[in-house]
């Protein structure tokens, strides 16, 4: 008999793990491109979704994608790293991609600036595994509803999250309640990120005008 | 058939119910249980993993060399796992970010490998899915339970729509119930009433 053989479990481990690997890696070859538009779709409405244009709200995922790339131009050496929406050749939005680490894992998010630079459209996050229901809150509208018209102060941190009861100034937001730690990490993500923006663009600007004198 | 359907059904929900008396999966209770929405995922995720790998053990129970039997009842429990997982990701990509890690780690669910050793590798396919299927619907109603507390106490929403009072400015939300030590409580109360209830019936019968 086969089975009494010494080297029967060594073959039989062989045979059902072939089976089943071939089984899976067929699956995900069968489900990959959709995993990975799944990924790239969730970056792309959350950039329209800090757009200050209200009519560039699109509900199915084809409109999504075609809009995103109609309108938005990738960042290049002048924007600092910003994505930007044009009209007729016109700066209409920044979209500056924020990501750092969170209480649990990292945030990946977006923040939509007018082209003064200094006011917020919007903010959303594509990324996040902060805890469901408390930290997690932050994707939710009634957070981020609070960014759109903050104007970020020239001194001092950019932007603030202060407690859920203080009094708010131009440039502060009110924290989910609770959610200290995601709090906390958030402001320095965001303040990081508008404040290396600023410095690399006025930069740019700077080297641009050395070219045109 | 019927009768031992039957039984198969009252062990899993209740009279060896995983949480309840064989205290499995644990984990996993704590970790998912602060959002209803989240736990009903997860806990379809676990059914679908438990039946469908008790089943397979199953099948393989004839063949299967009894000293490997382990290393192929872990395959066999990854693979439906990784279908489960690579699912959410393409479908619903949405849920897939929420439960993060978790469903990964339902390959770590005592649950499912405790049911491929203590049924699926002695009894046929039928039975050893059925088993599964009911051992993960007893599991369910106690993560469910937990959820609801948590959630209804903690934010004052049920799958997130606001519950009247519990949303409103007079009740002040338990914040502790959403974060992991509050599932320690309200697992510890629901353990101990399950228990009283349970040994009270074994005192009574004769």
């Amino acid at each position: 008999m086969i089975r009494e053989k010494r080297w029967f479990p060594i073959l039989y481990m062989f045979l059902v793990t072939f089976f089943f690997s071939t089984l899976i890696i067929g699956f995900s070859r069968f489900t990959g491109q959709r995993v990975e538009a799944n990924r790239q779709l969730a970056f792309e409405s959350a950039v329209l979704s800090v757009l200050p244009d209200w009519s560039l709200r699109p509900a199915s995922r084809s409109e999504i994608h075609r809009l995103f790339h109609e309108r938005i131009r990738p960042p290049d050496s002048a924007t600092a790293g910003a994505y930007t929406m044009l009209q007729n050749g016109e700066i209409l939005a920044y979209i500056l991609p924020v990501s750092g680490q969170g209480f649990w894992a990292p945030i990946h998010g977006v923040i939509g600036l007018q082209p003064d630079g200094r006011t917020v459209t919007g903010i959303a996050f594509y990324e996040q595994n902060e805890t469901p229901g408390l930290g997690a809150e932050i994707a939710k509208e009634s957070f981020r509803q609070q960014f759109s018209g903050l104007r970020i102060a020239e001194e001092g941190p950019p932007l603030r999250i202060k407690r859920p009861d203080a009094a708010l100034e131009k440039n502060e937001v009110h924290a989910v309640t609770g959610a200290t730690q995601t709090s906390t990490r958030l402001e320095k993500i965001i303040n990081a990120a508008l404040a290396q923006w600023r410095q690399q663009k006025s930069g740019a600007a700077a080297e641009k005008q050395d070219e045109t004198r | 058939m019927k009768a031992e359907t039957k039984k198969i059904a009252l062990d899993g929900l209740w009279r060896n119910n995983p949480i309840g008396i064989q205290v499995l999966g644990i984990c996993s209770t704590l970790a998912v249980t602060n959002l209803v929405a989240n736990t009903l995922v997860m806990c379809a995720a676990l059914i679908f993993t438990v039946s469908f790998s008790s089943a397979t053990v199953s099948i393989l129970r004839q063949l299967t060399p009894r000293n490997i039997r382990m290393m192929v009842e872990t395959l066999i429990m990854a693979f439906y796992v990784i279908i489960v997982d690579v699912l959410l990701k393409a479908y619903w990509p949405e849920m897939s970010r929420s439960l993060g890690p978790y469903v990964g780690l339902i390959i770590t669910n005592c649950i499912v490998m405790g049911r491929c050793e203590a049924y699926g590798i002695a009894n046929p396919p039928g039975r050893a899915f059925l088993d599964g299927l009911f051992q993960a619907l007893g599991y369910t109603c106690i993560l469910l339970l937990i959820a609801a507390f948590r959630e209804i106490l903690g934010m004052g929403t049920f799958l997130g729509w606001p519950v009247p009072f519990f949303s409103g400015p007079h009740w002040d939300k338990w914040i502790i119930l959403v974060m992991p030590p509050g599932a320690f409580f309200v697992l510890g109360i629901l353990l101990w009433i399950f228990r009283t209830i349970q040994f009270r019936k074994e005192k009574t019968r004769p």
